[in-house]
């Protein structure tokens, strides 16, 4: 991981020329400087000359949703990822938190990351949701600032039991092109285990054996993207060593995937795991990015559909994967693609962003919800889950529905000849 | 010393004003004619020393617009100030003195293939004082107005300091725009002795397309929203009609049979394409005992204020691309302009009275409201601290 | 500062005032970041009532006062004052009509410039001014700056594109510069860099997009091969949308930044694109192309559609900040000179560079002779910041010299008022600044930027008779 003592380094690329504006969300927001990544690289660096990390400076940098829109945009190649990466850092060791701040964070970051714990949620989630706000519970204050996303989760979820679970290995349709590993993800796995179901089924049917391993964990992203380095890092190891066997490791959660390309940074200071951690990211793909250079052999049927493609930051910024989802969905017979305006502008989703940030959150859930309605698409087709769950909670808000889907969920209906059913009846 | 011994110590050529010198009635004691920028500035020190009234003149054609002089000791002709200073042609660029007729820059220019994008204005007139009026023709359209090409000025202050702004490249924004604001300001704030220009090829093909239509409206709306790039969009609208429209295109000539066929499709079947201008382009009406109008709209509202227009009984013509029209009005109707004035603001359209016969000046307001009147009277003081400019020849009394 | 923030903060509300040291600091430069000032306290008003509130407050408590757009500016035309108030427009940003009937939009200061176009697009318009830092300026930074960009060869700058502005003069009272009867005062206020008041409300002219766009990218051995294409083709009367030039350091930066796949090994690469009607285009083009093989073009690259023509900008839009890249430290210069004195102007460049030993990356607008000079240097070595200042400084000298301007697009601000006085008579700047004293005679209203010195307004304007007391006194000068 990027080391303090090269923070300079990195803060010296920006010439402050402010391309990065426009693109970043909570400058789109509130129209400050310190809430621009301009401004947040000048904070980093008064406090990389001596200024001490004051607590304005600290909610500037946790105001920040992580989503690298800045990356993309920045003409001078500012690495704003690694920075922000590193001052995160600083801020969980520098900065103390209140009481309040710490419990949320203390249950978030025992939640997310543990599949089962999350499972163990999802019983009482539903009956939490049918009963009302139960009174403790608004009492605390607690349950209720996080809730609404958990609930929207729950919403969003088929009910458990429904979903098949994966076996450790599906087998290829036809003659095999490739072995590949399948990262099953926290969120994902417990809450929309169709997406993991539909993106095995896609690549057996284009001719890949895919492996689950069974002791896969969750990959460290949400700790990693939260300054939490160390934990990180035990989540990356575990992970490193589950896919050791396989050529390729696909992943369908954009987070995820833009976490585990970064492996080689997060445990280069590691000489057990450096090289490890180096060869697992080089191998990491995204599932439509994988699918691209894969190429397409299973014949497409129609979905009629008309569908807003929505680029996840974490995918579109952190990986650089716009292009790949777009060929797949235009691949498709009969389906109708719209662009939603200001695509780069993150949905507010970010990881544990909602959680932490619920007011910035809803906003920039309401401003991507009016585009997104503006398109006047039947299905909103993310890469992520997050993504998917924000939105449509905003656009439940302005008493709109919206279906929503993975890229894997409508290539498999595609794939099936499932047709319109496949995804917009769930 | 006396007054006439200090003028013709900084300007040999210095006589009495005679009654063809008069301005809108005031006649000067004296006319200054200096034959070079050091004159001019020795002329308007000397006039600063004696507290003169000073009136810049050209040619004189737009002499009669605006107000009379509340006073005028001496007019400064600026014929003489006839010099082109510098024709960069490779950087189209010009710089020449003001009393340069605009009808001698054209053929000098011409010469390299190349033209200041202004319309010939009235005959004879010269480079300063199309510049202190403002005025412009339909090539406004496409190329912008005198303030748009003008690049670097420069002026002889009221207290006879010599003054620059801008340059000779196009591209420039070191310092305030002076350029700009003595553009239109009537020699209210000094005098303009030089200015500097961008240039434009000359074209190599010009078509008109011109159609008689019952309303223009469509017509202009149809030309101005096309992908043609008309140089001007014109139209002719006499009491009663028929009512015309001419579009001007201008280009190499392997393209121009096509782009007018182009803009001829927009204007109709009844549109006709010729290689000359139809009789009505670019005259604004020059009778002396009328009064002469500018209209100033939005473009689409056209329609609103040729119908205020006609019932107000004045004949209408000019630049409807740019929302700049002009219309004669019979002396007898001057009652009706602060009618017609109030009919056209609802549609956001101005009235200013250009021209009017001698005599009726007193009882009309010719500008109409003046928006930032108060920020216009500072800069004027700043100017001219003594009110010995031009005065009372322009908008607010100015 | 105490008294007058606390007045901010019961005007505006406490979300609106930035006062909290590590913030303000952030507001402590523009685009330009080697002059910086952080502010005595940051406003971010969302009206005119409230800017114009704001003006008030300062006249009142004698405190200077700077507007700010997007902060990109690259003269530090925004630098703030330590001992006054910043106006951010940043929450002024929306877009108040669209009139597409009139070919016009109105919109708040702070509205960015490509979201002009952006919005008007599908109509078939947009908004012409192309500041290469379009992305991100603001339409009120670019009044301010009178913004030009690639294609203000042929579409001229902001003030051509500005229909009228309304202006929180520095009284503080709100009025609207027309094109209408009375003083060009809107063209005066265009592009006086902040320093006659602040716009908030800004009618702009919508430009129809051209038919066809049609655009090459031309390669030369020689910088002098690429001007003489460029002089050839003005010559034929040619008006391209834009010509835009660079050398080959900056063809090495933008390469090493974006791969934007130049010809490689050119000295000079030429970008010509023309817009307009087909019928013209097409013709006009061929010649174009003609003329760049007759001037030694050695390879021809034709933009087959939108995507190719965006390669072909990327590298030259880049370039700025690709020579991040290339060099530790940069200054951009912005110069002008005669289009004509192009190739002199390069070579006496090129000697500066070499007998310095200061290397300087060309980038510029050629068929205006808009010279942006990159001027490289490693700040860690000593002396080499005073050196490039040096060359730097020189280049100015240059363009004026061949009669040319201190500043094509950036404006003069607060880094180029003492090369006023090169360009200009104290007379001239002084007659400059009695627009200035007729807005701002107190000289609160973004004190410091463009002229070296202040101009003694006097107390009330009118009739002066005498020697100005202060004078007499020995306590002022006037020109």
């Amino acid at each position: 991981m990027t080391a303090p003592e090269e923070l300079p380094k990195l803060i010296d690329d920006c010439v402050h020329c402010g391309f990065c504006l426009p693109t970043c969300p909570t400058y789109v927001l509130w129209g400050e400087e310190m809430d621009s990544p301009r401004g947040r690289i000048h904070l980093m660096k008064q406090h990389a000359e001596g200024t001490p990390l004051t607590p304005s400076m600290a909610g500037h940098f946790d105001a920040c949703l992580g989503c690298m829109a800045c990356v993309t945009s920045c003409p001078s190649g500012v690495q704003y990822d690694r920075l922000i990466e590193v001052t995160r850092a600083q801020v969980e060791q520098e900065h103390p938190r209140t009481r309040g701040e710490r419990a949320i964070r203390g249950m978030v970051f025992a939640l997310f990351p543990y599949p089962r714990r999350l499972r163990a949620l999802r019983g009482p989630l539903r009956a939490y949701r049918r009963s009302g706000l139960d009174r403790a519970v608004r009492r605390t204050g607690l349950l209720e600032r996080i809730s609404p996303s958990l609930a929207a989760m729950e919403r969003l979820a088929p009910a458990p039991g429904r979903a098949p679970r994966l076996p450790e290995r599906v087998a290829a349709r036809g003659d095999r092109r490739a072995t590949v590993g399948m990262l099953t993800g926290c969120v994902q796995r417990e809450f929309f285990p169709g997406v993991n179901a539909a993106t095995a089924r896609v690549l057996a049917l284009e001719g890949c054996d895919v492996v689950v391993p069974r002791h896969q964990g969750c990959c460290g992203a949400l700790s990693l993207h939260s300054g939490r380095a160390d934990e990180a890092r035990a989540f990356a190891r575990r992970t490193v060593e589950a896919f050791e066997g396989v050529d390729v490791i696909v992943v369908n959660a954009a987070g995820c995937g833009s976490a585990m390309k970064e492996y080689a940074d997060l445990l280069s200071g590691d000489p057990a795991w450096a090289a490890r951690a180096e060869a697992l990211g080089a191998r990491t793909r995204d599932l439509a990015e994988f699918l691209v250079e894969l190429g397409p052999r299973a014949e497409r049927h129609p979905v009629p559909a008309t569908v807003a493609y929505h680029d996840a930051c974490h995918l579109s910024h952190a990986q650089g994967v716009r292009a790949q989802p777009r060929a797949l969905l235009a691949g498709i017979p009969g389906l109708t693609v719209r662009e939603i305006a200001d695509p780069e502008i993150c949905c507010g989703s970010a990881g544990t962003y909602n959680l932490f940030q619920p007011e910035a959150a809803g906003e920039l859930g309401d401003r991507k919800a009016e585009n997104v309605r503006a398109t006047g698409a039947e299905l909103l087709v993310a890469a992520n889950p997050g993504c998917s769950m924000q939105i449509a909670a905003a656009l439940r808000r302005r008493g709109e529905e919206i279906a929503v889907a993975h890229t894997a969920e409508l290539l498999d209906a595609s794939l099936r000849g499932l047709g319109r059913a496949g995804v917009l009846t769930q | 010393m006396n007054v006439q011994e200090a003028l013709e110590k900084a300007c040999p050529d210095v006589r009495s004003g005679a009654a063809a010198d008069a301005v809108l009635g005031v006649r000067p004691r004296w006319v200054a004619s200096p034959g070079t920028v050091a004159e001019a500035a020795g002329t308007l020190r000397a006039a600063a020393a004696h507290g003169l009234a000073v009136v810049p003149r050209g040619a004189g054609t737009r002499l009669g617009w605006g107000a009379p002089p509340r006073e005028c000791d001496l007019v400064v002709d600026t014929r003489r100030l006839d010099r082109v200073i510098e024709h960069a042609a490779g950087d189209l660029v010009v710089t020449v003195e003001a009393g340069l007729p605009v009808d001698r820059l054209a053929e000098v220019l011409a010469g390299q293939g190349q033209r200041l994008a202004l319309d010939r204005p009235l005959a004879g007139s010269t480079v300063g004082g199309t510049l202190a009026t403002g005025a412009a023709g339909p090539l406004r359209l496409l190329y912008g107005g005198p303030r748009d090409l003008v690049i670097g000025i420069t002026v002889v202050r009221a207290d006879g300091e010599v003054a620059r702004s801008g340059g000779k490249v196009v591209k420039n924004v070191a310092g305030y725009d002076l350029g700009r604001l003595f553009t239109g300001s009537f020699g209210t704030l000094g005098l303009i002795v030089a200015a500097s220009f961008r240039l434009h090829p000359l074209p190599a093909a010009r078509a008109y397309v011109t159609a008689r239509v019952d309303d223009p409206h469509p017509a202009v709306q149809a030309v101005l929203h096309s992908a043609a790039v008309p140089a001007a969009v014109e139209i002719h609208a006499p009491p009663g009609g028929p009512y015309a429209v001419g579009v001007l295109v201008e280009g190499v000539a392997a393209g121009i049979a096509a782009r007018a066929e182009q803009v001829a499709r927009l204007l109709g079947p009844a549109a006709e394409v010729g290689d000359e201008p139809p009789a009505w382009w670019n005259r604004p009406p020059a009778a002396a005992d009328d009064l002469l109008l500018e209209l100033t709209l939005p473009p689409a509202a056209l329609p609103g204020v040729l119908a205020a227009a006609g019932e107000a009984g004045a004949e209408v013509g000019g630049s409807a691309g740019t929302g700049r029209l002009h219309a004669r009005l019979p002396a007898s109707a001057a009652a009706a302009v602060p009618e017609l004035r109030d009919r056209l603001a609802p549609l956001d359209a101005g009235l200013v009275v250009r021209a009017a016969p001698p005599g009726l000046h007193a009882g009309l307001d010719l500008w109409g409201p003046v928006p930032a009147l108060r920020l216009m009277r500072r800069v004027k003081d700043q100017f001219d601290p003594g009110h010995r400019m031009s005065p009372g020849r322009f908008a607010g009394g100015i | 500062m105490e008294e007058i923030t606390r007045a901010l903060v019961d005007l505006l509300g406490p979300g609106a005032v930035i006062t909290d040291p590590v913030r303000l600091r952030t507001y402590e430069c523009d685009g330009l970041t080697h002059h910086r000032a952080t502010p005595g306290v940051v406003v971010l008003p969302e009206s005119a009532e409230q800017v114009a509130a704001v003006v008030r407050l300062c006249v009142a408590a004698g405190v200077p006062y700077v507007a700010r757009g997007s902060g990109t500016g690259l003269s530090g035309g925004a630098l703030p004052r330590t001992d006054g108030v910043l106006i951010v427009t940043a929450r002024m940003r929306r877009i108040l009509e669209i009139d597409i009937a009139n070919r016009r939009a109105v919109v708040e200061p702070g509205v960015i410039n490509l979201d002009v176009t952006r919005a008007v697009r599908s109509e078939g318009y947009y908004f012409a001014p192309d500041p290469s830092s379009q992305q991100i300026c603001s339409v009120g930074g670019n009044v301010a700056e009178n913004s030009g960009g690639a294609h203000c060869l042929k579409y001229g700058f902001t003030a051509h594109h500005v229909l009228a502005c309304e202006v929180v003069t520095p009284d503080g009272e709100i009025v609207t510069l027309t094109d209408g009867p009375g003083y060009d005062l809107l063209g005066a206020f265009v592009g006086a860099e902040g320093t006659l008041g602040i716009t908030t409300k800004i009618t702009v002219r919508l430009t129809r997009v051209p038919e066809t766009v049609q655009t090459l990218l031309a390669a030369f051995e020689s910088i002098e091969a690429g001007g003489v294409a460029v002089s050839a083709i003005i010559g034929a009367g040619v008006v391209p949308a834009a010509i835009e030039m660079m050398d080959a350091l900056s063809i090495e930066a933008a390469e090493d930044a974006v791969a934007c796949g130049y010809p490689p090994g050119a000295g000079a690469v030429l970008i010509v694109e023309l817009d307009g009607p087909a019928a013209e285009v097409e013709h006009q083009f061929a010649e174009v192309e003609r003329l760049c093989r007759d001037a030694g073009a050695f390879e021809i690259r034709i933009a087959a559609d939108d995507a190719q023509r965006a390669l072909i900008w990327k590298g030259r839009r880049s370039a700025f900040a690709a020579v991040g890249r290339i060099s530790p430290a940069y200054l951009v210069q912005d110069g002008v000179i005669p289009r004509t004195a192009l190739p002199e102007v390069l070579g006496r460049i090129d000697e500066l560079s070499r007998q310095s030993g200061i290397k300087v990356a060309n980038v510029f607008h050629a068929g205006d002779g808009n010279l942006h000079p990159l001027v490289l240097f490693d700040d860690a070595e000593p002396g080499a910041a005073e050196r490039a200042e040096e060359v730097s400084g020189k280049i100015l000298d240059l363009c004026i010299e061949h009669g040319g301007s201190i500043t094509g697009e950036h404006g003069v601000g607060v880094d180029k008022s003492r090369y006023m006085p090169r360009m200009f008579t104290d007379i001239d700047l002084d007659t400059m600044q009695m627009v200035r004293c007729a807005f701002d005679p107190a000289g609160l209203c973004n004190p410091g930027k463009v002229f070296p010195t202040p101009r003694l307004c006097g107390e009330v304007p009118g009739v002066r008779k005498g020697v100005h007391p202060l004078v007499e006194q020995g306590k002022a000068d006037l020109f």
